[in-house]
């Protein structure tokens, strides 16, 4: 049984068993690359879902939206390796109950997938530990370090092309699971810290807010990369700040529910290298 | 007679446009996206994507402008308008579907009053589009009633030959006739076959779905939560859309001095609506889907008699979730029957 | 086109400067500002243009403009009286601002009062808390020509005592022979020395049950109370028609360009302000 037959079966359980209220998960698209995210309510509707190499979208922010969760009810989903780290993130922020959610993980692979054996948030620690190893992923590496050598102002030139594209649509914002402030600062106009115009300078404090923000917190999914409509690199930066935090910190985000986060406690042997 | 643009003459048309004090704007792909901007060469172009990921309206809208500067004393206070530089401009090759939505949106940017931003660069700016004879999954054109050829919003129009040789050139209007003029020596009139125009199905019953949205019913209907529960919100589809218009004003600056901008606005943004006093007329997501839905194809074609949507399909082809007006309105159009 | 729809300016998102010559305390965090234009041919504009019931988006540079109705009625033009809440970043400058301080100004906009087809009639008058302002502006433009109408009646209510507005104006009508004023505040807002009514808008106006014959009622307030002061309306015996309020939305332009202060369909900075209670009701009532 393909791994989409067996967590269609499995979908259609927890539903027809009460387990959960609702699946989220993938259906067909728009053409036939595409995956949609998918929210299932009933067991006839299983079949609508789908699960292979085109699933890319990281679906776990949709468990944080207003009310949701809110009634106790369990929640299945559909998720890969990124997803499951950021709902261990969600978990240690305090912003969902891990026990409410049912995970279908998979692992994505180029042409197929696979499943990953568990369904609480808390069955996955070697697959999690693999990841670390490799981290920072393999993919980007090369673009990485070609900035990396850049000089300050070469650097400063790329990002700045990159950014006058930008038109504040904020879909990176609204894609990121990790983004779910119900005011985001650069809606606050009392001060307002953030500009609001798209113009480069206010792309730049937007794009390094975020980055900031996101330092030991983003997974990687790239969905925000995927979602840009200009196709900013934005996984570049996330990518650079997590390394710096693992360098720093030893911090790999996303590794269990009961991980403290990184940038909001404090341990002794910290490096202070940034205290003048 | 039939005239002809080889497309080998295409560097000397804008030679002699440029030489008559024409700004020449064309798509062109750079740092991974297509937009419009000032070309020297026929190279630059980008002519054979469907169409530019970036539309047309920034040309006349942009996503941030100054309006004013202001300076402020203690007796006065000083303003100083930015109004659009007023240079002519030809932008070439355009899509029927962006030249149609800066048409759609005239009418808006009139309506009682006059936007001299918009209305500036309107009269400045000649269009040059090129008709499609190629389309992909999202363009729906055909669907709103317009077609891969419409002259709407056009001064002139260019229909590709076979073989990709060039194009028929046709006047559409007294703004196009300098820019016509100065290239006419150009031309060519042997005869040549024009490439079928790209086959758009259609994809949705707009007028079914009109007649469904303009129901009173149908404003409370589930309908709205159902389509729009996997909208994160974002503002992608707003601000790609070429008939977008909606806009925000903000002040940088401190008291004494800063500029007045005018900047898009989305009403997929909760603040969009929101009142001072938290109360929120469009509070969730579902009512501002419907608002942009209801605002396309039954408020605005109540007031202006068109709908605001050429049928490009930026919408749903860039899409974070998948989303868009054409799945939107194929829905409408299954429960509407 | 006509130059005159633009006020005279080409562009239209450009401000008159005027200047505060009074400002005026009104309940806590309720300010009136008076504003005089700066500019001759701003004033002539504006004199050309108003009528009550119209609207301005009044600012300062470097915070923004905010929308709010003109205060004063079509028959005192000589300046231009806001009253507003100090909430948000513009109302907060502009609260802070003295007398001699320079504000932006664009308008008038919006829709009016067809004051003239009231002529004749006995008028009704109904406004809670922060919502008297426009109100006030009608109120005045039939007191500046009192003997064109029939009996006039007041009912006024604010959350406490101290949030009575214009309190010197409804001294000034109270003390007048030709005006019934019915002040009301709610349960438990009234003080010591209170005189008037306790009890809500929609209870104190069944109780003073005006008559519905051959009178026109303007009713402003917020969404709650004039939800439920239509009922008591209704039980009155007056006609969605003869019934006519303000709505408020955020805006930006103020002219039907930036997209969001309608009500399905109906834009409220072009078609509004004003509507009868009759149109209100036919608007998509969750997009109010």
């Amino acid at each position: 049984m393909s791994i989409q037959e067996q967590y269609r079966k499995k979908a259609a359980e927890l539903l027809s068993s009460g387990e959960v209220k609702l699946v989220i998960g993938y259906g067909a698209g728009t053409t036939p690359d595409r995956r949609r995210p998918l929210f299932v309510r009933s067991a006839d509707e299983t079949s609508k879902l789908h699960l292979d190499a085109a699933c890319e979208a990281n679906l776990s922010g949709y468990l944080v939206s207003e009310g949701l969760l809110a009634d106790k009810k369990k929640v299945g989903i559909f998720l890969g390796p990124e997803g499951i780290r950021s709902v261990n993130i969600l978990a240690s922020e305090s912003q969902l109950d891990p026990d409410q959610i049912v995970i279908m993980g998979f692992n994505r692979e180029a042409e197929s997938v696979s499943a990953l054996e568990g369904s609480n948030v808390r069955d996955f620690p070697a697959m999690l530990a693999a990841l670390k190893e490799q981290a920072p992923g393999t993919g980007e590496q090369a673009l990485v370090e070609r900035i990396e050598n850049m000089t300050p102002e070469e650097r400063f030139t790329f990002w700045q092309a990159e950014f006058e594209k930008c038109i504040k649509c904020y879909a990176c914002r609204q894609v990121c699971p990790m983004c779910y402030c119900r005011r985001c600062i650069v809606d606050n106009n009392q001060p307002q810290w953030v500009q609001t115009s798209s113009h480069t300078l206010g792309n730049f404090e937007w794009n390094l807010v975020r980055a900031f923000h996101l330092s030991g917190r983003c997974v990687e999914c790239g969905g925000c990369d995927r979602a840009c409509p200009v196709n900013i690199p934005l996984r570049l930066i996330n990518r650079r700040m997590a390394m710096e935090v693992l360098d720093a910190y030893d911090h790999f985000s996303g590794m269990s529910p009961d991980q403290e986060t990184v940038l909001a406690s404090f341990k002794k042997d910290d490096p202070e290298t940034f205290i003048l | 007679m039939i005239q002809i643009l080889l497309r080998d003459k295409l560097d000397d048309c804008i030679t002699r446009w440029h030489a008559a004090g024409y700004d020449v704007i064309g798509p062109q792909k750079n740092n991974n996206v297509t937009r419009f901007a000032p070309v020297e060469k026929a190279s630059e172009l980008d002519l054979e994507i469907i169409l530019p990921d970036r539309t047309v309206k920034e040309l006349f809208f942009p996503q941030t402008e100054p309006m004013f500067r202001y300076r402020i004393g203690k007796q006065t206070i000083d303003t100083e308008e930015y109004l659009p530089p007023g240079r002519k401009r030809i932008i070439f090759g355009s899509r029927p579907c962006d030249a149609s939505a800066m048409a759609i949106d005239d009418p808006l940017f009139g309506w009682d009053y006059k936007d001299a931003y918009w209305f500036q660069r309107r009269n400045e700016t000649v269009m040059v589009t090129i008709a499609c004879t190629a389309s992909d999954d999202f363009c729906m054109c055909t669907s709103l009633k317009l077609a891969p050829d419409s002259t709407l919003g056009s001064d002139i129009m260019l229909r590709p030959v076979a073989g990709g040789k060039g194009w028929h050139v046709e006047l559409l209007s007294e703004r196009g006739r300098e820019a016509f003029d100065r290239i006419e020596a150009l031309l060519d009139d042997s005869a040549a076959e024009k490439e079928p125009i790209a086959n758009v199905p259609k994809r949705f019953d707009l007028d079914v779905c009109r007649e469904w949205l303009a129901d009173p019913e149908n404003f409370e209907s589930h309908f709205w939560k159902e389509i729009s529960i996997r909208c994160i919100g974002c503002g992608t589809c707003t601000f790609l859309c070429p008939t977008c218009h909606c806009f925000d004003f903000q002040d940088e600056g401190d008291t004494y001095s800063g500029i007045r901008r005018k900047n898009w606005d989305s009403c997929s943004f909760a603040l969009f609506t929101m009142h001072t006093s938290g109360h929120n007329p469009r509070s969730t997501q579902s009512s501002r889907w419907r608002q942009r839905i209801m605002h396309k194809f039954n408020y605005f074609p109540g007031k202006f008699s068109m709908n605001s949507c050429s049928g490009c399909g930026r919408c749903s082809r860039q899409c974070p979730v998948d989303m868009g007006i054409t799945e939107t309105l194929q829905e409408i159009t299954k429960v509407a029957k | 086109m006509t130059e005159k729809s633009n006020n005279g300016r080409q562009n239209i998102y450009k401000p008159a400067i005027m200047k505060i010559v009074d400002k005026r305390d009104e309940a806590p965090g309720v300010k009136t500002l008076r504003l005089e234009f700066l500019d001759p041919l701003d004033h002539e504009m504006f004199k050309q243009h108003y009528r009550t019931g119209m609207f301005g988006l009044y600012g300062i540079f470097g915070e923004g403009e905010s929308t709010f109705c003109v205060a004063s009625p079509e028959t005192r033009k000589e300046y231009i009286e806001c009253t507003f809440r100090q909430s948000g970043r513009v109302t907060s400058s502009l609260a802070n601002s003295e007398i001699g301080d320079l504000v932006t100004y664009r308008g008038p906009y919006g829709n009016r009062f067809p004051i003239e087809e009231f002529y004749g009639k006995n008028l009704l008058f109904i406004a809670g808390g922060i919502a008297l302002p426009p109100t006030r502006s009608v109120i005045w433009s039939c007191l500046d020509q009192r003997e064109k109408f029939g009996k006039v009646t007041i009912v006024y209510g604010a959350r406490t005592v101290a949030d009575l507005v214009y309190k010197h104006e409804l001294e000034e009508w109270q003390n007048r022979s030709d005006i019934d004023l019915v002040l009301t505040v709610d349960p438990g807002g009234e003080s010591p020395d209170w005189q008037h009514h306790v009890g809500f808008v929609p209870t104190v106006l069944e109780e003073a049950a005006p008559s519905p014959h051959n009178c026109v009622a303007v009713l402003c307030g917020p969404p709650i109370m004039i939800k439920f002061t239509l009922i008591s309306l209704q039980k009155l015996g007056f006609r969605e028609e003869n019934v006519y309020t303000t709505l408020e939305n955020r805006m930006k332009c103020g002219v039907g360009k930036c997209g969001r202060c309608n009500v399905g369909s109906v834009y409220i900075c072009k078609e509004g302000p004003v509507f009868t209670a009759a149109e209100v009701s036919k608007m998509p009532q969750s997009d109010l």
